[in-house]
């Protein structure tokens, strides 16, 4: 709301230039977005919260105002002069659904010269960034700037039987509103819900002519014609209100005002005040007195509030005439009413409130104390640390990420956080078979229509971000979730998705350059392995990984619950070439991703079991085979047939060289490994050897139809 | 302030939304345990606001909540200004201004001395600084001391605890300290952006 500084000193005297008041007004809760020096002098931008509804006009920031700078705020009354007859015999007013309209009061006025208004209220509205229309109706918004309450007028003449209904409104109803705009009011009939639209009816109550705290109707409007006024000032209920801003889509500054809670007790003094202004600005005589149909009207709460309790919530004390200065200047009426009430400062002091009808959120003690507070001042709070009650844990799995985090960094990875929407084309390319995605119903585009159901795909984004921007080298890691449906529930898993693409090395003075590759991806995810007793890698079915650089991982640790039902912890490859042509990727790209609750379980498994093993005495011995081997037969095969023989002394299986071509008969290949063995007990013996050696070919003979080359 | 929504089959017991802030880990918190809390819960929030250079519709909060018998505001005051001046540097100056969140009360917003132009609102050009306009200060976030209301939820003693919470914008806090302009750098992953914060 603006606040034009000059109006705000019709109410208090303050002698703080704009700058400083909108200063101490910030930290008293009223911000001020900011200054402006206008033709008609300074005007505060103040962002007026939503449960402050008393601070939508001058008279109400004014309160802010003298509350700060002790001031004394100049009270309101008008007293416009009344002509002979009465109000209540030239209208009618019979409210129906008082569940929405609490108050409803009206005042006439005949006789009214509608005109332009003078400078003085135009320049006001003006610099409010009001436009301002003719006499009267810059008075019902004069009015509502300058007390926060917003009120209509309606030509008299124009209202049927001089009668006004206020009812709830009916299935079907239509009006045409003073913007011109023909409005449903409710639902159309057969249909249950009510919008709870408050509607003003004149005559037997059949025809609307406005929209109960939102806005006048079209038919009744005042015109350059107008002769006589009727002054509508009322209260609605706010949520009514706010249920029907929304069935409408239609908010306006009165719907603002009675949407947050206006005051019903302003309702009359508004009315009266607009009086006053139109016999000024438009002449005319006031009928006497007011109708005045006030159902909704209740007695004022009354509220304690105890030094007890402001020093358990705010941790210092505020002298007893801070405490009722301010909370007497915002309208709270405190009184002691402890048994040491002439004790200053008594640690047993005790005030009751009461209620001002213009702050209706304020209802309990916590809500005295922060008004107190915040017109004492927060800053007179002095900081201090809590004192400490236990010592600090971390998440469970905090170690294991630390540990995982800590060696891919080692590895040359860099951690990136990624948008986890998606577009669905894209996920569906990573998406594994049976997984429903979760999709958003009210996505921002179709590119970020999906929430990835795999972390791949937004690891492909990176990767390729990175490689239209002229980055060739990336190797990069995010520690996420991937999130899918099961049925109508959502599923989030923890994933650790790592991408990479580029050289592996780069060119120096002593080393050649060398491109990343399947093997190095294989090499940084054992090292990852390492933290959990190793991976074990098996072929991998996934299709959008290159079919022969691909493999799946699968835990050599026993763990518990988490990986129960877990196939394969994770899979990591490189991305086919079909693929990466379509994503336009000019280079090799690969890409893994993990199931962090199992892998940390592993670690965490792995390093419970941890235990020193006493440094072999005995030597160790290597055994290399040049076996040829049938094209498509896997090292993995071989490893587990050389295991399979359950010898003891087997330390590792290496494969150390590959090779096709000269020598090597078509379909087949030539693959030389090594195996170590070693011994806890002894050094071991040739014939030993041998026989180890002899077992290994002949099973490697049966089992794979490999044949020994002569080495 | 809008939300996302998840597309849910037909008959879904309830609607699932993407979280607008990381408080509803308040209530979480205090459901599973007793008296004294304090935790910090860092996590994504997601609001359906258009991407520009201030605005993300995914971005970061860390929620933080103390509740014992003896928090009072003195003890979130200083909590709030030890962290931001470890953040910032000691020489930042601090200010609570009073504010309205439906959860806590009092509710206050948090400011900072505006660190690209030390608290003056003139930019080192002469000009007005562009990253406080003008006011010196930067807003940093909203806190404030738990509603008792809310403890009658988790079967707390009003009246004998008291605390506070508070959630921190750690993008925001991110651009303030390394005067990023652009908060869609975060996201896109440019190896160039990720080796200057090594």
């Amino acid at each position: 709301m603006k606040v034009v500084y000059n109006w705000l000193k019709d109410f208090v005297e303050v002698a703080a230039p704009p700058r400083e008041l909108a200063s101490r007004l910030a930290l008293s809760g009223t911000n001020i977005g900011g200054v402006e020096n206008g033709p008609h002098g300074a005007v505060m931008e103040a962002e007026v919260s939503s449960n402050r509804p008393d601070c939508l006009g001058h008279y109400g920031i004014a309160r802010e105002v003298a509350a700060i700078y002790k001031l004394p705020l100049k009270h309101l009354s008008p007293k416009p002069a009344e002509g002979g007859s009465k109000a209540s015999e030239a209208v009618k007013v019979e409210i129906q659904s008082p569940e929405l309209c609490g108050r409803f009061t009206a005042r006439v006025i005949r006789n009214v010269k509608i005109q332009p208004s003078p400078k003085w209220m135009k320049d006001r509205l003006e610099a409010s960034g009001v436009a301002s229309i003719s006499n009267v109706v810059d008075i019902s918004n004069y009015v509502m700037l300058e007390l926060g309450h917003a009120l209509h007028t309606f030509d008299y003449d124009k209202v049927r039987d001089h009668k006004i209904v206020v009812r709830r409104a009916k299935p079907g109803e239509k009006m045409r509103t003073l913007d011109g705009v023909e409005r449903p009011l409710a639902p159309d009939q057969g249909r249950q819900f009510d919008s709870g639209i408050c509607m003003i009816c004149d005559g037997d109550g059949s025809r609307p002519v406005g929209i109960g705290g939102i806005m006048g109707g079209a038919e009744t409007e005042i015109s350059f014609s107008t002769k006589n006024v009727l002054i509508e000032c009322a209260w609605f209920e706010p949520v009514a209100i706010r249920h029907a801003t929304r069935f409408l889509k239609l908010h306006t500054e009165a719907s603002t005002r009675f949407g947050r809670g206006a005051d019903p007790e302003m309702a009359e003094l508004a009315s009266r005040r607009a009086a006053e202004l139109i016999l000024q600005l438009a002449g005319g005589e006031l009928l006497s007195g007011v109708v005045d149909v006030y159902p909704g009207k209740r007695a004022p709460k009354k509220i304690r509030v105890t030094r007890a309790e402001i020093l358990r919530v705010m941790g210092a004390d505020v002298a007893d005439k801070q405490i009722e200065g301010g909370l007497g200047a915002l309208g709270f009426a405190p009184v002691r009413i402890d048994q040491n009430r002439g004790a200053e400062g008594s640690l047993l002091a005790a005030w009751e409130c009461t209620q001002p009808s213009w702050r209706a959120e304020v209802e309990r003690e916590i809500d005295l104390i922060e008004e107190i507070a915040r017109i004492y001042g927060l800053e007179q709070f002095p900081p201090r640390l809590p004192a400490a009650r236990q010592g600090a844990a971390r998440l469970p799995h905090y170690e294991a990420e630390a540990r995982l985090r800590e060696r891919l960094i080692g590895l040359g990875y860099r951690e990136i956080l990624s948008i986890p929407h998606v577009a669905e084309e894209r996920d569906a390319l990573f998406r594994p078979e049976g997984v429903t995605p979760a999709r958003l119903s009210n996505p921002l585009s179709e590119e970020a229509g999906v929430l990835r159901s795999t972390g791949i795909v937004t690891m492909a984004g990176a990767l390729e971000w990175n490689l239209n921007h002229g980055q060739r080298n990336a190797r990069l890691f995010e520690i996420g979730r991937h999130y899918r449906l099961n049925g109508s529930a959502s599923v989030e898993t923890r994933v650790l998705t790592i991408g990479a693409t580029g050289e592996a090395r780069e060119k120096g003075l002593y080393d050649a350059a060398r491109d990343f590759s399947f093997a190095d991806l294989k090499g940084d995810l054992d090292a990852i392995g390492e933290l959990c007793g190793g991976f074990r890698w098996e072929d991998g079915a996934t299709g959008w990984l290159h079919a022969a650089r691909r493999g799946s991982l699968h835990l050599n640790t026993i763990i518990s619950s988490a990986a129960r039902n877990l196939s394969s912890l994770g899979v990591a490859g490189q991305l086919r070439r079909r693929l990466a042509e379509k994503w336009k990727l000019r280079q090799d790209v690969f890409l893994a991703e993990l199931e962090l609750d199992p892998l940390y379980a592993a670690m965490q498994a792995a390093k419970e079991a941890r235990r020193y093993q006493p440094l072999p005495r005995f030597p160790v011995v290597e055994r290399d085979f040049s076996l040829l081997l049938s094209e498509g037969t896997k090292f993995s095969q071989v490893t587990k047939t050389i295991q399979s023989l359950g010898i003891g002394e087997i330390h590792s299986i290496e494969a150390t060289d590959l090779f096709r071509g000269k020598n090597v008969p078509a379909g087949k290949y030539s693959l030389l490994v090594r195996v170590t063995f070693q011994s806890r007990e002894a050094t071991l013996t040739d014939a030993q050897i041998s026989d180890f050696s002899g077992k290994i070919i002949s099973s490697l003979e049966k089992n794979l139809g490999a044949q020994l080359r002569a080495s | 302030m809008d939300t996302f929504y998840l597309d849910l089959p037909k008959g879904a017991p309830e609607p699932l939304l993407l979280r607008t802030h990381t408080s509803p880990m308040q209530i979480r918190t205090m459901e599973k345990q007793k008296p004294p809390v304090r935790v910090i819960v860092p996590g994504k929030v997601y609001r359906r606001d258009n991407p520009d250079a201030t605005h993300s519709f995914i971005f970061h909060q860390v929620e933080g909540l103390a509740v014992d018998t003896d928090i009072t505001f003195c003890d979130f005051a200083g909590t709030i200004e030890y962290f931001v001046k470890q953040f910032f540097g000691p020489s930042v100056k601090t200010r609570f201004r009073p504010s309205y969140f439906p959860f806590t009360e009092p509710s206050v917003e948090f400011d900072v001395s505006c660190p690209f132009c030390g608290g003056t609102g003139t930019a080192a050009s002469g000009g007005t600084c562009s990253k406080c306009k003008g006011a010196a200060w930067i807003e940093l976030f909203g806190a404030g001391m738990v509603d008792p209301t809310v403890y009658g939820f988790v079967n707390y003693d009003a009246k004998r605890v008291s605390g506070f919470a508070f959630g921190i914008g750690i993008d925001r806090l991110a651009m303030l300290k390394y005067g990023i302009d652009d908060i869609q750098v975060f996201f896109q992953n440019d190896v160039r952006f990720l080796c200057q914060f090594p």
